[in-house]
């Protein structure tokens, strides 16, 4: 996602490449943002912690969805905008633990009337350059829906290598930062893991109190 | 792979230089302690090869010298008969081998071989078990996906692939990775081990780790 958006949506000064859609795509956006609440709540009384950090929402806006249709070579109209490029409507979830972005990505996964349209696991083939999520593609009131799924680990690595592609280094610079980068994504990564299984045995009972039959 | 040789007898220098050269080694040849300080100084060795009796500094002055600046080739003393005791402060002093005079060539050659071996084979950069690899320079894992490990969760898995064909105790777990640190015990085992089966699970590896808290541990795929 480019820009991140509050809680509350930014709404474009010129509706135009939405067409007249884009009251239906706030309240669509609502929706899945009220799911996923729904889901906090029910973890939180149920295991008393809430599995999501934080969670982000918005609807691209007007000149990044221009841009963007621009960059596929094809015309900036609604029609494009809401049934070729399917990430008008973003969220970005993060969680602290692998095991609750999962759990966030079942739910989704199995609200009736949801549609998965596409996924992609970075999470468990990360991307050449480290990136890490969990890319789901829904389809909601016929609108595409994309999700970004991720820990706060990979979050704040997506986070630094965007600013990458703002400032301007030497070329020599680049490889560096690109190879230090990778290096970072795979610790975090590791680290990620760690605390996973940290998790687990806090959780699961006598397992430092159990000793070899 | 390079070889220092410092020799002052010069028929025996030549001798043993023309042999190493010949199987294949190449040969920088000083005839006192002094030059092959300063040898040291400018070049990296695969193996030095010191001859303890030497004008200007001897062998053991040279090897104590070298150890203590931090260089870690491998070192074969060529001493006389007699000098027992300087054989065992030779040893102690850092050396890997000795070889007394008069000697048989392959001898010294194997010998050669013996030590230089344990640098190649037994510190290989990579290993691989099943569908992982494990690089010793980044401390990575790699299978379908790569992750980095910490210390010791490296040089656990290390020590798992090595043994991959036998169960590893607790103890000798503790004593070769922990050291025996007094704050180590099962408890910090098991974790390490769940540490290595969760990554061994994240970079897709059908590799996991058989056993129990306290017990032995081995890899399994």
């Amino acid at each position: 996602m480019e820009e991140k958006g509050k809680r509350k949506e930014e709404v474009t000064a010129v509706s135009g490449i939405y067409g007249d859609a884009e009251p239906e795509m706030q309240r669509t956006m609502q929706e899945v943002l009220a799911e996923i609440d729904r889901f906090r709540s029910m973890m939180k009384e149920k295991h008393g912690e809430d599995p999501v950090e934080h969670c982000l929402a918005r609807i691209k806006s007007e000149e990044s969805m221009r841009n963007k249709c621009l960059e596929r070579g094809l015309p900036a109209t609604p029609e494009t905008a809401l049934h070729e490029i399917r990430d008008a409507i973003g969220i970005r979830v993060v969680c602290a633990f692998v095991d609750d972005v999962m759990a966030v990505l079942q739910y989704l996964k199995s609200i009736e009337g949801y549609e998965v349209v596409c996924e992609k696991d970075y999470i468990r083939h990360a991307k050449p350059n480290g990136y890490r999520s969990y890319h789901l593609i829904l389809r909601v009131n016929g609108f595409y829906v994309e999700v970004q799924l991720r820990t706060i680990s990979m979050d704040t690595w997506a986070a630094l290598e965007h600013q990458l592609h703002y400032k301007k280094n030497t070329e020599g610079e680049n490889h560096l930062i690109v190879r230090e980068l990778k290096r970072c994504a795979d610790e975090l990564a590791s680290t990620d893991v760690s605390m996973q299984t940290i998790r687990d045995m806090i959780y699961s009972e006598g397992v430092f109190r159990e000793t070899q039959a | 792979m390079k070889i220092l040789l410092a020799e002052d007898t010069r028929d025996m220098n030549r001798a043993l230089t023309a042999v190493l050269s010949h199987n294949g080694y190449e040969v920088d040849s000083v005839f006192d302690g002094e030059a092959a300080l300063e040898k040291l100084g400018t070049d990296s060795y695969d193996a030095v090869i010191l001859d303890i009796m030497m004008p200007k500094k001897d062998g053991l002055s040279v090897l104590k010298e070298m150890r203590a600046r931090g260089i870690v080739a491998p070192v074969l003393l060529l001493t006389a008969k007699a000098e027992v005791d300087d054989r065992v402060a030779g040893l102690d002093a850092g050396a890997d081998d000795y070889l007394t005079k008069p000697f048989a060539m392959k001898e010294l050659l194997a010998r050669v071989r013996s030590m230089t071996r344990r640098r190649n084979t037994y510190q290989s950069n990579e290993l691989q078990y099943q569908d992982i690899r494990l690089q010793a320079d980044n401390f990575e894992l790699i299978a379908e996906n790569t992750i980095r490990l910490a210390a010791k969760e490296f040089e656990l898995l290390q020590l798992l692939i090595l043994n991959a064909d036998h169960e590893l105790e607790n103890t000798y777990i503790l004593e070769h990775i922990w050291g025996n640190e007094p704050e180590a015990d099962a408890d910090t085992v098991w974790l390490y081990i769940s540490y290595l089966k969760g990554k061994l699970a994240a970079v897709e590896s059908r590799v996991t780790i058989r056993g129990m808290r306290g017990g032995s541990y081995q890899l399994e795929a």
